[in-house]
């Protein structure tokens, strides 16, 4: 500590920068730095990939993309108050009397205007992304209506049934066609429910008597699990179905299938 | 700091006012008169109606409930005084102190005592009891997660437990720092010699406390299946346990705004010469701006709860779509009051580790205006961003792009109570004690809560994550990680000024690893199930998620046993630990100029206040 403390600061403003740079405490709270922003930049690289599931649909990479670049953005700032914590953790005296005081900064008012300012940075980062991929989603839910597959969504206690009123099939799977937006409407019979095609990235509560719709856009093909995202009662944790998005042949096969047993899924 | 003598404790004669009804009336007169209350009720009520009818037992239970309530509050003598006053007079001088004397020993705490000590001890063990309870339950919801398949309890089971679990935490940490230091320490802290409204403290307590049994009655009633968000119609279909938790909330929302007035006057009203609004201890800002907070936000919880109960009544319908009514209606109440809640819980929790940082590092606070900008900014927008939870809702998908602009500014004020911290601590040299190391494992858990908190305020990323683990995990992280360890921290930092003695290093030190490594385990293994797709408030799950699950498992029983060394130790220390001096951390607020046991009216003479409390340290060359 003493080394810092009795050093004069240099007169220039670039002198005085890299004076600081020099300092022992400084240097290593530079080295945590790197450490713990790797640490966060890792993180968010590789676990999320990792963790999350297949990503099937426009709306599965947006959130993933969220989730990973995130990380790597907050990265920096998180390492900032790790790595000054930890420098100071570091740094820690022990015993039954207090150690001597330290240096008497009531406050650095350059200090708190770019720590604020980069905050502010930040989250206009953070909100321009989430606007405009919100945006995007939007937009391609208008223009993709045209030719959107409809799929009525009914939850009831505890059970998802599905209807596709342009093949007039009933089904309790959900099967998708690749490369080809969807459009769910969405209702429950009783209590609320949440509709989640789990790789689809989308989500939408199911409410009594009023219809709320998703819209997703599958992009590859492999299985769907459906799943039920707000409590529901007794069953809630088997409120579940699978279903896939397939080739546009498989599709029009399993709709056939269906239609041949009186448009009902077996 | 300040000009006090310390005199030794007023040893004042006990007053008795022999033939007031006052002495006789205590906790137990007061179960007596509530049971026979609720009883009463009950059967006069049942009589003549018919049972099989759903809203009929609902309208019983709940008078019930409610007459209990009042039963007890007539029966501890609660109502005397505003009784008089109907017949133009008041209490007795000798009665008021009598309400309030040191000397009467233990039964005090069993009493309508007026002494924001006692109420402040009262608050102390109500808190760990809650704690204790919503703890257990945590281990069986735990256990029952740690194999796919719901061996340990049955679907129905599994949900009253996450329900309660979550109804009883919330409300335990609402009051767990509020409750215990702004009863017992704040007063003193600004020189005041009791709260501004002795009385309504008293009532705050025990109005809280008769919400206690009516919380537990929801188990024989057959359980809150509907989690701690009550959402309707859910709710509405529920069982009589529903009743249990409706009127919980409505007597709770009583007690916490009794008690927000009563705090914010005491602040406002009641400092000590000198201390202007500058020179006011961060932890009284930040207790201020969280009960300040709830004033508003719990009684709109108060009206969703009354909405409820007259749908489970008198099928009035408000959350009905089959008469008209919307879920939605419920669910914006519920966060109108829900999201400012979670920054009543967090505020004072990092509010008291602010206090704590600059003791132990021995430097002033770093920009006490930025704290303050902090947590005003912070309350200010919380009242704005309620929508955040309803993205998906399917309510106002157009709201949805605001709602996430307000909720991310949040992170700006966030942003400055970091700043404060890590500037308190650059270039210190921290005395490592507990309540110290409780400052750093916060810094950790909150800016894990946080960053997760941004990926959830984001809209598209919500679609994935809500209603999922990831939430929950988010949720404690912020909640138990922070706010949790905040007020750990200051129980530690306190503890020698409310009971007098040291809290046991070693069983703190051992039980703060247990719980932080415990619970940086159990809810990583919730972040990362939750990624994978797990929605919350299940009793079983695929096996794809075995691994993660047990993980967490074996982390909240690591929580578990540490919360059990850290009963251990606090339960020790406060019978027969090491006598503590007065002040034994050498800080300089001003409840550490008091004796212990501190005399009824704190100070011998009335402080006067010529600086703020943090001017540690040698000034920089
Ligand atoms: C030993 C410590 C704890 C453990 C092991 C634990 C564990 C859990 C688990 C497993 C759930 C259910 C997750 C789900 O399915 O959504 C849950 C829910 C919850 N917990 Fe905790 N918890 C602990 C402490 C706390 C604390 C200190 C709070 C403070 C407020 C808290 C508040 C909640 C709330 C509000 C819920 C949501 C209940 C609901 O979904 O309605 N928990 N907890
Ligand atoms: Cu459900
Ligand atoms: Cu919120």
């Amino acid at each position: 500590m003493a080394d810092h403390e009795s050093e004069l600061l240099a007169p220039t403003p670039g002198a005085r920068v890299s004076t600081f740079l020099k300092r022992k405490d400084v240097s290593q709270t530079l080295l945590l730095w790197v450490f713990f922003t790797a640490v966060f930049v890792v993180l968010g690289l590789w676990a999320y990939p990792k963790w999350m599931p297949v990503v099937l649909s426009k709306q599965m990479q947006a959130n993933e993309d969220i989730m990973i670049w995130f990380t790597v953005i907050s990265a920096p700032i998180a390492g900032v108050v790790l790595s000054i914590a930890a420098k100071s953790f570091l740094n820690m005296h022990r015993g039954d009397t207090p150690p001597e005081d330290g240096v008497a900064i009531r406050t650095n008012g350059p200090v708190v205007i770019v720590w604020t300012a980069t905050s502010v940075l930040f989250c206009i980062v953070a909100i321009v992304w989430g606007l405009v991929a919100l945006n995007t989603e939007s937009i391609a839910a208008a223009t993709d209506a045209p030719k959107s597959l409809i799929v009525d969504v009914t939850g009831s206690q505890w059970v998802w049934s599905f209807y596709y009123p342009q093949q007039n099939i009933h089904t309790h799977t959900l099967n998708l066609p690749v490369n080809q937006p969807v459009t769910f409407n969405v209702m429950s019979a009783d209590v609320n429910h949440s509709f989640w095609p789990v790789q689809l990235g989308v989500k939408i509560d199911a409410n009594r008597l009023v219809t709320t719709v998703a819209h997703a856009d599958p992009t590859a093909t492999g299985p769907l699990d459906v799943k039920c995202a707000e409590l529901c009662g007794l069953y809630h944790a088997y409120m579940e179905t699978s279903g896939a998005v397939e080739s546009p042949t498989d599709f029009n096969n399993w709709v056939s299938s269906i239609q041949a047993t009186g448009g009902v899924q077996q | 700091m300040t000009t006090l003598s310390h005199a030794p404790a007023s040893s004042r004669p006990i007053p008795n006012p022999k033939k007031s009804l006052i002495t006789k009336l205590n906790m137990g007169t007061g179960i007596v008169v509530g049971v026979i209350f609720c009883w009463g009720t009950y059967f006069a009520m049942k009589a003549g109606r018919d049972m099989t009818d759903s809203h009929n037992v609902n309208k019983v239970l709940l008078m019930s409930m409610f007459a209990w309530s009042i039963g007890f509050l007539i029966g501890i003598g609660a109502f005397i005084g505003p009784f008089r006053w109907l017949i133009g007079k008041d209490l007795t001088d000798e009665e008021q102190l009598y309400l309030a004397v040191d000397g009467q020993g233990w039964k005090r705490y069993f009493k309508y005592c007026t002494d924001h000590k006692v109420v402040g001890i009262q608050y102390l063990v109500g808190v760990m009891a809650l704690l204790g309870v919503g703890g257990t339950m945590a281990m069986m919801i735990r256990t029952n997660l740690a194999t796919p398949g719901s061996h340990f309890v049955t679907p129905v089971v599994y949900n009253s437990l996450v329900g309660l679990h979550g109804i009883t935490m919330i409300v335990a940490m609402i009051i767990v720092a509020t409750g215990p230091f702004g009863n017992y320490i704040m007063p003193i802290m600004i020189g005041a010699a009791d709260m501004a409204f002795p009385r309504l403290n008293a009532l705050s307590w025990w109005v809280l406390f008769t919400a206690v049994p009516v919380l537990c009655s929801a188990w024989f009633l057959g359980g809150i299946p509907t989690g701690w968000t009550a959402y309707a119609p859910l709710s509405d279909q529920a069982g009589p346990g529903m009743n249990a938790f409706v009127a919980t909330i409505i007597i709770f929302a009583v007690s916490t705004a009794v008690a927000g007035m009563n705090i914010t006057t005491t602040v406002v009203a009641m400092r000590a010469k000198g201390m202007k609004w500058n020179r006011v201890p961060i932890f009284v800002i930040g207790a201020t701006i969280s009960v300040a907070l709830a004033i508003p936000a719990f009684p709109t919880f108060m009206v969703a709860m009354i909405q409820t109960g007259l749908d489970r009544t008198i099928a009035t319908g408000f959350y009905d779509a089959n008469v008209g009514g919307s879920g939605w209606l419920y669910a914006n109440l519920f966060w109108i009051m829900g999201h400012p809640e979670v920054y009543v819980i967090l505020i004072p929790g990092v509010a008291a580790l602010m206090e704590i940082a600059p003791v132990f590092v021995r430097k002033p606070l770093f920009s006490y205006n930025a704290a303050i900008a902090g947590f005003a900014g912070i309350a200010g927008l919380s009242v704005l961003v309620w929508a955040h939870h309803m993205y998906m809702a399917g309510w106002m998908p157009s709201l949805n792009g605001p709602f996430m602009v307000t909720t991310e500014f949040i992170s700006v004020p966030t942003g400055l109570l970091f700043l404060v911290l890590i500037g308190t601590l650059w270039r210190g040299r921290p005395w490592m004690k507990l309540p110290m190391l409780c400052v750093y494992a916060f810094i950790w858990n909150f800016l894990i809560g946080g960053i997760t908190g941004i990926y959830l305020s984001d809209v598209p990323a919500d679609n994935y994550l809500h209603g999922s683990m990831y939430v929950t995990a988010h949720f404690h992280y912020t909640l138990m990680g922070a706010a949790l360890t905040g007020a750990i921290g200051g129980l530690a930092y306190w503890f020698p000024k409310m009971t007098g003695r040291m809290l046991n290093e070693r069983g703190g030190y051992i039980s703060f690893w247990f719980i932080q490594i415990g619970f940086n385990v159990l809810f990583l293994g919730m972040f990362i199930v939750g990624a994978e797709g797990q929605p919350r408030r299940v009793a079983d799950y695929a096996h794809l998620y075995s691994h993660a699950n047990l993980i967490s498992t074996m982390g909240a029983y690591s929580v578990g046993i540490g919360m059990i060394i850290l009963l251990w130790a606090i339960v020790h220390s406060w019978r027969s630990g090491k006598i503590a001096p007065m002040n034994p951390w050498g800080a300089k607020t001003l409840e550490w100029t008091v004796p212990y046991p501190v005399p009824l009216v704190n100070f011998d003479q009335p402080p006067v206040v010529t600086s703020d409390p943090y001017g540690y340290g040698r000034s920089a060359k």
